[in-house]
């Protein structure tokens, strides 16, 4: 990736042309995502995550030691597979019918660690689920981290932090 | 239909059937309320949960929101979350840390003991008003076992010990996973709601083959090439066994068909395994020096892991999870999950527990959100009144008498179901023939 200042300090920074484009590029993943987990297309969604897959949707705070604290979901990439395969298969009683999934990603922001090359991606995010007469919204703040690959970006992190996440919840079990 | 004191909701129920109206009336539930809920030992909050003094912690029995908070002196108490001027809840948050309880209608201020020790502008009050009459309203009755702390609403319920029973053994063995005997509610809490009635979440054993089956897929991966035959656990060959405790209790006991090694997961999938790390064999150790030789350590695990116990009428401990069951309607219910961190364990035991734990449990879990699914289908046909009668029969006929008045059956077997109801008829009986 050209036009990366390298800064001494080890903070992010910030390069207004190249990041314009960036922020384009990332807004664009993130769009394509969203897609593909609305369209419940599991086998392609679980292609944008790297092995070291990280997932998590915290449980009643926003932030805290996952190790320590329970999730409402902490997958790594074994349990991303998992949640993928079951979600795929008969017998899934909660997604069956499966809800049907829109939802919108805004407020992009987006910057990089230039020690790890590692980019970060604020967004905000409005979902609508409907599943047997009932329509949900969720509104969360999502963060994702991610890597440069040949053709896009692979997903190193996603952090979806539900407005409502110490709130009793019902049916959570398609792709937040 | 009125409901009164007199009410007989006895033709609801017979032997190995109960009529549908139980799950589904608001009649029924609102009987519920005032006879089990107001009147027998409920199960409130764990001492872990207020570990300081002037921690306190907001509950629900019924409808009614409650404080239980740890005075100044380290002692626990239970009020009532009402202001005694003129009724408002004190208590806005689901815990916290308070030298005092002040009402922000008026200023009113109660100490952690529910002492009124302040009332602004008291000129205008009388030399009949005393303020000593006025403190929080305690629980009536408030007690605990082993950290686990109960209250009821009826000056009449038995002793704590002598509601709990038969259970105290499997409380026993839950906190016995950890070589101290303790464990923490330090790990946050899930919370979830379901449109069905509170009874569904009950002890059943037949359902996993079916309600489970992506948890069985998933399990087949996991133990190929292992003495896994799917599905044997759960159905009529298994040893594993459903158990009737007496007084509405019930368990199921899923240690048979389990192997405790290190390196090796819980076949129950709910529970943690013991990773093979130094952390995990050092668990290991120490559960053998508490206990004096491996096989025991190894039998003490299993059957603290493998625990699946109702205390009725709200708690279950399964797992790793503390379990408690909060009715809202006829057909809706909340259900909130504490996982269950065990004292004086390396750290990575306890995360072996809550990645477990989130396997299966949550909103978002592999195994759980089945389960309240079933029971949201569950209400809905049960609207269907036509042929009212559930089938409860399974395993009537040769259920066996355990110790002491027990009735075990084969894990399949509907033997908690019965027992639910047993107690469900018996506290639901009209005022002055219970």
């Amino acid at each position: 990736m050209a036009g990366l200042v390298i800064a001494l300090s080890g903070r992010r920074v910030s390069i207004s042309n190249d990041q314009r484009s960036l922020r384009e590029r990332v807004s664009e993943f993130i769009a394509h995502e969203a897609d593909l987990a609305d369209a419940r297309a599991y086998d392609e969604w679980l292609k944008l995550w790297s092995p070291d897959a990280e997932y998590w949707v915290p449980c009643n705070l926003d932030d805290y030691d996952p190790r320590q604290h329970v999730s409402i979901i902490y997958d790594d990439y074994q349990r991303l597979k998992e949640r993928c395969f079951r979600l795929s298969s008969e017998g899934a009683h909660a997604q069956e019918p499966p809800s049907r999934l829109c939802r919108v990603m805004g407020h992009v922001d987006v910057a990089v660690d230039e020690g790890s090359r590692q980019i970060t991606a604020k967004t905000k995010m409005v979902l609508v689920e409907v599943r047997s007469g009932a329509k949900n919204i969720y509104g969360a703040r999502c963060e994702y981290r991610l890597e440069e690959t040949k053709d896009a970006f692979a997903m190193l992190s996603k952090k979806v932090i539900l407005v409502e996440n110490d709130e009793p919840l019902g049916n959570l079990t398609f792709i937040l | 239909m009125t409901i009164d004191s007199t009410t007989d909701f006895s033709p609801l129920v017979r032997e190995g059937g109960v009529h549908s109206a139980v799950y589904t009336d608001d009649t029924v539930f609102a009987a519920e309320l005032e006879r089990i809920f107001y009147r027998d030992w409920v199960y409130l909050a764990h001492e872990s949960e207020i570990p300081e003094p002037g921690d306190y912690c907001t509950k629900w029995i019924g409808n009614q929101k409650v404080i239980v908070v740890r005075d100044s002196d380290g002692e626990v108490h239970g009020f009532f979350n009402r202001c005694r001027h003129r009724g408002t809840a004190l208590c806005n948050l689901e815990s916290g840390n308070a030298k005092f309880f002040q009402c922000p209608y008026h200023g009113w201020s109660y100490n952690t003991r529910g002492k009124l020790v302040g009332v602004p502008y008291p000129s205008r009050y009388g030399a009949d008003f005393k303020k000593n009459e006025l403190g929080l309203a305690p629980l009536p009755r408030f007690d605990a076992y082993r950290g686990f702390i109960f209250a009821s609403l009826s000056g009449e319920a038995p002793e704590l010990l002598a509601h709990l029973g038969r259970t105290t053994e499997y409380i026993d063995l839950f906190l016995s996973g950890s070589p101290t005997e303790q464990i923490e509610l330090s790990a946050g809490v899930s919370k979830s709601l379901f449109r069905g009635n509170w009874k569904f979440v009950g002890m059943d054993g037949y359902h996993v083959n079916f309600v489970h089956k992506t948890v069985l897929d998933l399990e087949e991966q996991r133990f190929r090439g292992d003495d896994y035959v799917r599905g044997m656990r759960n159905s009529d060959k298994s040893p594993n066994e459903s158990w009737d405790l007496g007084g509405g209790h019930s368990r199921l006991n899923l240690s048979l068909t389990d192997r405790v090694e290190i390196g090796r997961v819980s076949t129950t999938a709910v529970a943690g395994e013991i990773p093979d790390t130094d952390g995990g064999r050092s668990y290991f150790q120490a559960m053998i020096d508490r206990w004096g030789t491996r096989e025991k350590a190894q039998e003490v695990i299993n059957l603290s892991r493998d625990v699946h116990l109702h205390i009725w009428p709200n708690l279950q401990l399964i797992g790793s999870q503390v379990r408690v069951i909060r009715p809202l309607s006829a057909g809706m219910t909340e259900v909130i999950g504490y996982p269950a961190m065990l004292a004086g364990v390396p750290p990575e035991i306890n995360e072996k527990r809550l990645r477990a734990y989130e396997w299966f449990n949550g909103v978002a879990g592999f195994g759980g959100p089945d389960d309240t699914e079933i029971f949201e289908r569950n209400q809905i046909g049960l609207e269907c009144d036509n042929e009212p009668w559930l089938v409860l029969t399974r395993g009537m006929s040769d259920a066996q008498s355990g110790v002491g008045g027990t009735v075990v059956g084969n894990v399949t077997d509907e033997v908690p179901q019965r027992a639910q109801l047993r107690r469900w008829l018996e506290d639901m009986q009209p005022a002055g023939t219970r």
